[in-house]
């Protein structure tokens, strides 16, 4: 058994170093060790202890700690999917009882890549995009910290799909049919069939405990000095640890999230940025114009953040060239036959609403850079999920899933109210869901429940603070009897308070 | 909590007033330091006397049925005067009510008129308001109330060097930025100018507002000629203007590269003892074009100046948000942006400022006990987050530009009139106009001085623990 798990811990931590050594931070890391070693301290009759003294006394344990943390979180997981992919990949596929959603979300990603090829195609620009005229960049840089003063026409411009196109298709998802059921009893418009696995109340207690404790730590009350303390530390599940709390202090936040989601700009992160402008300053791409479009459509007119339109701009814009994203988001692997098409060079497709997803990070901080890989690292673990259609436990599907199953569960009331009137309750959440409240809740609110989805790393907050919100509001819908009514109740948020509702639901019995 | 979970969420009211929008009761202002949206204890331990005096007051009107005049036809008015089951009655006729412009304000308390108010009447007004709205008369109370605290020691006249200013200037009460009436005050001005040649100046009439005749300069001969244009036989009416010129804050806190300013609802009870509140849902007002200070632009201004009015005919103008952005909003973004210390400094600085330029203007105000009024003040916030008053206006527009400003303008209303109305609702002078912490709503209380003597003399009386309010003690 031991021997066992000898070689377990061989095996990941040969993964974590060659994992380790693909990364950026590898280079400037292994300099500064190199610099260590020829340290007068490390004695070469001793260097295992030694160097390891060393090490931690120019504080590089805690970054390495770090580093491993953020590895295993997030990049060592995927090989192994994929390796389970591409197993799958050649075996017949009828076995895979998710087989059906697989191809949904490999149909889903091809099919809005296709629009916007026939976006490029109608309107005659390539894909690829093409060199700015000069008279066009120069107008561009000087505008750039004013883009929303640069001047197109964006008429002929529409966004490629919204939380209501993406809705339909997971309406419509249709699974093998259990034989053991008559189909008619299952209504056409319940997710119950899909065979995810999804938490109930109890386990989702579990999983957010720590919210209901009081406790404080590191023994000081103040949280304030505990969040001085804690990122003096620089141990990221420690900050990860203290956003759970709920209480974040605003001015601590910004680096507790670039902290838990390893987004500290290092000096290759700001000559990327550059580059990743330069590349938007020189070519005129087909997404530019849709970053255009969707922040005039969302964000300009948002009464909580127009006045950070132009820092939008230039993060969007920047997203929209980085390769890097590419790599890092996890799309499904399903063997569909049909032609399949390029998307742009993020990989990453401007939707309707896309910039609300950046657009909270404007409250913490002030230079864009900064904001930039913060957003990036948190769309990268989480947005994505929410406007694909994946397996994933916390992808959109399995959020939607969670959410019937809630409402059925503990709001059989609302339930059956919803059925009787012939609605789907997930058409009224939807894009709470997919936008992960952004644009619902105000700022204040929805930075705190984004705290909370740091800090537990999930999203299942979404939809049971989705659930929070009906039961909340239940007296009133219960009332009405039509889709516009309901919606109306449910139009204004901005008396909703994020921490007292959720902590009443997962104490309340 | 249960209650938070029972109620059937703040919905119920949007069922009755269907384009309003519940405001978020927990406000996260000024009453931050304090803890969240406790109101100061000073009128929690006021509540009782103030239920005995409203019950005294109410005494044989019951069934009283208030009658409500107003100039200004603003649903936001007539909408909450006809909520409280008020009826709408001519100026003419007996009112209890009256919101009205400052004209008729003017020609009631006129002695020619002979109009004496009964002790069941109310109106939106003080008398002489105008200490405190026009430009001139504001600056004129400031430098006063100064120099008297100076003559007197007072530690608030405190001097320091001043690096912007010509030798010194206050430590605690520069708040105003440096302002001369011309032609009154020309060469004073010339000599501050040649003090610091290269600054920009700004030119505001003393009675117009919204923006409208305002000009900067930033040449001595851009004065002189503006001065020879205005004796000339074209412009009869400017002749007979007087203008303010101040220092023009050229260094404005931007967000997102955009200059604003703050517009924070301000409501005097009375003027002797001073009561005054702070609305806490204030808002920013944006330009809708990047700040640059260049020459060139000078003469936009769609640039420099943030009056919804003007802002309104630039191209960029948007009417959904028209612009404004909540005080709320502010102060999340500067805590999370610069931190929480600057940030509490500069909204306690806020407060400092209103409270102090009330006080200005306190002894030459007649207090009528009839009065109350609502003042919109302007405040510029400059890059070293220290504010700058502009200046106040005692008709703060009630038009509403986009929804939410209907909704926040609504609750002004409201809040107002539960303030200054005794708690049975009729206007009563008798009244000690100590409202109860419910009535305050989204107010926050930044001073009292009656409570503030009340609370000294019963602590020098018991010699009580140290519990001293915040807020009476915070303006010694």
């Amino acid at each position: 058994m031991e021997e066992l798990q000898d070689a377990s811990i061989h095996h990941m931590t040969a993964k974590v170093i060659s994992a380790i050594k693909n990364t950026k931070c590898y280079e400037p890391l292994f300099k500064e060790l190199q610099r260590l070693v020829c340290n007068p301290a490390v004695d070469t009759h001793d260097m295992r202890n030694t160097l390891e003294d060393a090490i931690k006394g120019a504080g590089l344990e805690t970054e390495i700690r770090n580093i491993v943390y953020n590895l295993v979180r997030s990049r060592l997981t995927r090989p192994d999917e994929k390796t389970q992919a591409s197993k799958q990949n050649t075996k017949p596929t009828v076995s895979d009882p998710l087989g059906y959603l697989k191809r949904a979300g490999v149909l889903w990603d091809r099919r809005v890549r296709k629009s916007l090829n026939a976006m490029c195609t109608e309107l005659k620009v390539p894909l690829h995009g093409q060199p700015r005229i000069s008279a066009d960049r120069e107008d561009f840089m000087a505008k750039w910290n004013e883009l929303s003063n640069y001047n197109m026409d964006l008429a002929n411009y529409r966004p490629v799909y919204a939380p209501k196109d993406l809705l339909e298709v997971l309406l419509s998802l249709k699974g093998p049919a259990k034989t053991t059921e008559p189909t008619d009893h299952i209504p056409l418009w319940e997710f119950s069939h899909i065979a995810l696995p999804v938490k109930n109340l109890f386990e989702l207690r579990a999983h957010y405990a720590d919210l209901l404790r009081s406790d404080s730590y590191l023994g000081v009350p103040d949280l304030t000095i505990q969040c001085q303390r804690i990122l003096e530390a620089r141990h990221a599940p420690m900050c990860q640890q203290f956003l759970k709390k709920g209480c974040t202090p605003a001015p601590y936040r910004g680096a507790l999230w670039a902290s838990v989601l390893d987004s500290k700009l290092h000096d290759y992160d700001i000559e990327y940025w550059q580059k990743l402008r330069n590349s938007v300053w020189t070519t005129d791409h087909i997404v530019d114009k849709l970053v255009f479009k969707d922040i005039q459509l969302t964000a300009s007119n948002d009464d909580q953040y127009f006045v950070f339109e132009d820092v939008l701009y230039q993060v969007l814009l920047c997203f929209s060239r980085d390769t890097d994203i590419g790599g890092c988001v996890e799309y499904e692997a399903f063997p569909v036959k049909g032609k399949t098409y390029e998307g742009p060079p993020s990989g990453v497709v401007p939707f309707h609403g896309i910039c609300m997803f950046a657009a909270p990070f404007c409250y913490l901080y002030d230079s864009p850079v900064n904001l930039y890989y913060t957003f990036r690292a948190f769309y990268i673990r989480y947005c994505h999920r929410l406007t694909t259609i994946n397996t994933h436990p916390q992808g959109i599907v399995s959020l939607c899933l969670l959410f019937e199953k809630l409402l059925q569960t503990y709001e059989p009331q609302l339930w059956s109210h919803f059925r009787e009137l012939q609605i789907q309750p997930l058409r009224v959440v939807f894009k709470w869901l997919m936008r992960a409240f952004s644009g619902h809740l105000p700022p204040d609110q929805l930075l705190i429940l984004w705290d909370l989805i740091l800090g537990f790393d999930s999203l299942e907050i979404l939809p049971l603070f989705a659930i929070i919100i009906l039961s909340f509001r239940k007296e009133s819908i219960m009332q009405v009897a039509s889709l516009d009514s309901i919606e109306a109740i449910l139009a204004d948020l901005s008396s909703i308070k994020v921490l007292p509702l959720v902590q009443l639901a997962l104490s309340r019995d | 909590m249960s209650v938070v979970w029972a109620d059937g969420g703040p919905w119920r009211l949007d069922s009755l007033q269907p384009t309003l929008r519940p405001i978020s009761s927990v406000c996260r202002m000024f009453g931050r330091q304090a803890g969240g949206a406790n109101p100061p204890t000073v009128s929690s331990t006021a509540t009782g006397a103030a239920n005995s005096g409203g019950a005294s007051g109410g005494q044989g009107h019951d069934k009283l049925k208030i009658g409500f005049c107003t100039d200004l036809d603003k649903s936001v008015l007539v909408n909450n005067f006809e909520k409280r089951g008020w009826h709408q009655v001519n100026g003419d006729d007996d009112w209890h009510f009256y919101w009205a412009g400052v004209q008729t304000c003017r020609n009631i308390f006129s002695v020619d008129s002979g109009y004496r108010m009964h002790d069941n009447q109310m109106i939106n007004h003080f008398p002489n308001h105008y200490e405190l709205s026009r430009k001139d008369l504001l600056v004129k109370n400031i430098k006063r109330y100064r120099k008297d605290l100076e003559r007197d020691g007072n530690p608030l006249a405190e001097k320091t060097e001043s690096n912007n200013s010509s030798g010194t200037r206050y430590l605690y009460l520069d708040f105003v930025p440096t302002t001369f009436v011309l032609p009154a005050d020309y060469n004073m001005f010339v000599e501050e100018y040649r003090k610091f040649p290269l600054s920009t100046w700004i030119m505001k009439p003393c009675g117009k507002s919204q923006g409208a005749g305002i000009f900067l300069i930033n040449k001595l001969s851009k004065l002189k000629k503006w001065s020879r244009e205005a004796k000339g036989p074209f412009h009869p009416q400017i002749a007979k203007e007087s203008y303010v010129i101040s220092r023009y804050i050229d260094n404005p806190l931007l967000i997102g590269g955009k200059k604003f300013d703050l517009r924070l609802y301000v409501l005097v009870a009375s003027f002797r003892p001073l009561k005054a509140y702070l609305f806490k849902q204030g808002f920013c007002r944006f330009c809708t074009v990047k700040y640059d200070t260049s020459v060139t632009e000078l003469d936009n201004m769609y640039v420099h100046l943030t009056n919804v009015s003007v802002q309104k005919h630039g191209g960029e103008y948007n009417t959904l948000h028209g612009g404004k952005w909540s005080v709320q909003n502010l102060a999340l973004y500067l805590e999370g942006t610069r931190g929480k210390e600057v940030t509490d400094r500069l909204f306690g600085a806020i407060s400092w400022l209103i409270v102090h330029s009330l006080r200005a203007v306190a002894p030459v105000m007649a207090s009528d006990r009839h009065c109350f009024e609502c003042y919109g003040y302007d405040i510029i916030i400059d890059n070293a987050l220290k504010p700058w008053l502009v200046e106040v206006n005692a008709s703060p527009s009630l038009t509403s530009t986009t929804v939410n400003d209907r909704i926040l303008k609504y609750k002004l209303i409201d809040n107002i009139l539960s303030v200054v109305l005794p708690p049975d609702g009729v206007p009563d002078v008798r009244w000690n106009k100590v409202p109860s912490a419910d009535a305050l709503g989204n107010f926050e209380l930044l001073i009292d001085e009656e409570l503030a003597a009340q609370e000294e003399q019963h602590q020098n009386s018991t010699n009580a623990h140290n519990k001293a309010s915040k807020m009476g003690s915070r303006w010694k």
